[in-house]
């Protein structure tokens, strides 16, 4: 299995940029939806892509898979892919609170895809002094089959993900989903310098 | 005299970045947790007068270790550092005794401003 | 050059207001000769930047445009669900994306293309993305990408492959399923039955004296026996039977959750609708017959090919026994 070779000490910073991150994203979320945001530590882990792939190609009741590119400077860019089990994704209007007709499941399920990203992304990215773009999101069509064709045919070779595991319960309404954030190499050399900088500056 | 403070977060990351953060003389009297019991089993020795205290850990976590403290009627002043920022969790952990609510990244003026206006400095 | 000028400009305030003017002339150019629609709206929707793409591609007279809110500009939009967007794009200060693919179009514009598509609006791709001014707090700035010949060669590209996916299945000539994707379904029904210990028939069946029909009155009227009675006999059926050429004269049908008897009373009620079928091929009458071999899978069979062995035998039984008939093996 394929690691990021972080060190202790550069994974505990990471997690804790991600917490931040997380933190800031949840407030704006609630904000917005206008309701409390229950949130849990988010799990992180590094996964070599070829086993990720194969799990979630196996995954039977996943329902739906939306991906973003983000791009930033210094080389930082890659995927967000947010995995969604077939139980949550009916919630999804009930949480974002549309009318009925006002938008197809899809267009909501891309909507709370790209917001989810989004609010993390550039939280985490001014952390580490940098700023996202973002592509549109794009719905994956038929996943089962496609996610593995679809990773091989990304604008970068990268074997190794870091996935990171959220898990956010709204009040009244429980919702879960994985982000899974595909990094080439080169953006988590560039990621580990930072970290390091930021260690650096607490020693 | 410098006061006796804890500093309880699961990640070392941020409990550096709080020792850094509180005045240079105070360094020598500071002690660490990293988790709520650890902190709970220093607290009940007594002799903690500032407690900056992380909301999201393993275990027992900062609302547990603010119920902890009312229970054992211990008096000392606690500032939660939290990455969940929600209003809501930062009007209950004030309901449960803490003075202030900061919010992570911690910044060193911000909490000496609020160190100064508890009188801690 | 270049740099001593820019050393100057920084020294000479009244060169620099100029460069900022230059600046300034070049961005408005740049975004009024874009093929992308620019349209700036301040945090009560009213509208502060409108680029040329949209005053071209609209009637509408400008004045009517700039200063004005957006619904009132554009009465078009859908206004729950944009102010829901623009607010989520300024309150979260994240960009926000509208795809073709899920909304054909948010402005009616008229597209420009010399094709036919399904609709007579441009198709469009929009980018919401919040602007941060020192004045007057945050705006959003709305890209609309015409993405007319995306949508157009896509949806295209879509009915290509599903006709494609569908020719792959159908025999060409009775438009029945061919021999592999009929197969293909036999294998799924078999383990279906297996799995649920539900009953699964066959039938197999052949047109009587085919060969003659073809040596009498040629090939031509071949065809139009083999089309006539795969019409006659996919009209009798349910729908989740599946029906397939098998080769030459000869055609399956599968029979799912279908015993013996069921499968019998179908292949009786198939012969005598072929039977007494007027099929006529240049005003002389044809009879034309079928015989019928019936299987249901019993618990000896290990995989899908006995069975068809079974009902390939019971139709070489209904042959030897005259023609015109079903035969069973099994019952």
């Amino acid at each position: 299995m394929s690691e990021f070779n972080l060190t202790e000490d550069q994974l505990d910073c990471l997690q804790e940029l991600i917490n931040i991150a997380m933190g800031q994203a949840s407030d704006q979320l609630a904000r917005y939806l206008d309701t409390f945001v229950y949130l849990e530590v988010p799990s992180i882990e590094s996964v070599d892509a070829q086993v990720l792939m194969s799990g979630l190609s196996e995954q039977k009741n996943t329902l739906a898979v939306v991906s973003q590119g983000f791009f930033g400077h210094e080389g930082i860019r890659g995927e967000a892919l947010l995995v969604y089990q077939e139980e949550d994704s009916g919630r999804i209007s009930d949480l974002l609170g549309y009318e009925p007709d006002e938008a197809s499941q899809d267009e909501q399920l891309i909507d709370i895809s790209s917001i989810l990203t989004t609010t993390f992304l550039n939280v985490f990215a001014r952390q580490i002094e940098n700023q996202m773009s973002y592509n549109a999101p794009k719905l994956l069509p038929h996943v089962q089959s496609n996610l593995a064709e679809h990773v091989q045919h990304m604008p970068f070779t990268w074997d190794i993900a870091l996935k990171v595991n959220i898990n956010y319960q709204v009040t009244d309404y429980s919702f879960n989903c994985n982000m899974i954030l595909l990094i080439p190499e080169k953006a988590i050399t560039k990621i580990k310098l930072v970290l390091d900088r930021i260690l650096a500056d607490l020693s | 005299m410098s006061p006796s403070v804890l500093i309880c977060d699961d990640s070392n990351m941020a409990r550096k970045q709080v020792l850094r953060s509180l005045p240079e003389h105070w360094q020598d009297s500071v002690q660490t947790a990293t988790n709520g019991l650890e902190a709970l089993k220093i607290l009940r020795g007594g002799s903690i007068d500032i407690l900056f205290l992380d909301l999201t850990m393993p275990g027992i976590d900062g609302v547990g270790v603010l119920q902890g403290i009312q229970k054992l009627k211990l008096k000392l002043n606690v500032f939660v550092i939290s990455a969940d920022i929600q209003p809501e969790m930062q009007s209950k952990v004030k309901a449960l005794g803490a003075k202030e609510f900061i919010r992570k990244p911690v910044k060193a003026e911000i909490l000496v401003n609020y160190l100064q206006q508890h009188d801690l400095l | 050059m270049g740099k001593s000028s820019s050393l100057s400009a920084s020294n000479n305030p009244t060169k620099r207001a100029v460069n900022e003017q230059v600046i300034k002339q070049i961005n408005d150019q740049v975004a009024n000769q874009l093929n992308t629609g620019i349209l700036v709206v301040d945090n009560e929707f009213n509208i502060v930047v409108c680029n040329r793409f949209l005053k071209v591609h609209t009637d509408k007279d400008i004045n009517k445009i700039i200063g004005h809110n957006i619904f009132l500009a554009f009465p078009e939009l859908p206004e729950v669900w944009l102010t829901r967007k623009l607010n989520g794009c300024m309150q979260l200060n994240t960009p926000g994306f509208c795809s073709w693919e899920q909304r054909h179009h948010l402005f009616e514009l008229p597209h420009t293309r010399p094709i036919s598509t399904d609709s007579e609006f441009m198709a469009q791709n929009c980018t919401f993305l919040p602007i941060n001014t020192d004045e007057n707090g945050i705006h959003v700035c709305i890209l609309i990408e015409d993405v007319t010949d995306v949508c157009h060669y896509q949806t295209k590209l879509q009915k290509t492959l599903d006709d494609l996916a569908l020719m792959s299945r159908i025999d060409g000539l009775t438009q029945v399923y061919n021999r592999k994707h009929w197969q293909e379904s036999l294998q799924q029904e078999y383990a279906k039955a297996r799995r649920y210990n539900k009953s699964l028939s066959l039938i197999m069946l052949d047109l009587d004296y085919f060969k003659l029909l073809n040596d009498n009155f040629g090939h031509q009227c071949g065809d139009m026996v083999l089309i006539e009675v795969s019409a006659l006999i996919s009209s009798l059926l349910r729908v989740e039977d599946i029906f397939g050429r098998y080769g030459g004269e000869e055609f399956a049908i599968i029979l799912p959750e279908t015993n013996i008897n069921g499968a019998l009373e179908l292949a009786q009620r198939v012969c005598k609708n072929v039977a007494a079928a007027a099929l006529t091929y240049n005003e002389q009458t044809l009879n034309v017959t079928i015989s019928l071999g019936v299987a249901e899978l019993s618990k000896h069979e290990t995989n899908y090919e006995e069975l068809i062995t079974l009902a390939d035998k019971a139709l070489y039984q209904a042959k030897h026994d005259g023609r015109n008939q079903v035969s069973s093996l099994t019952a």
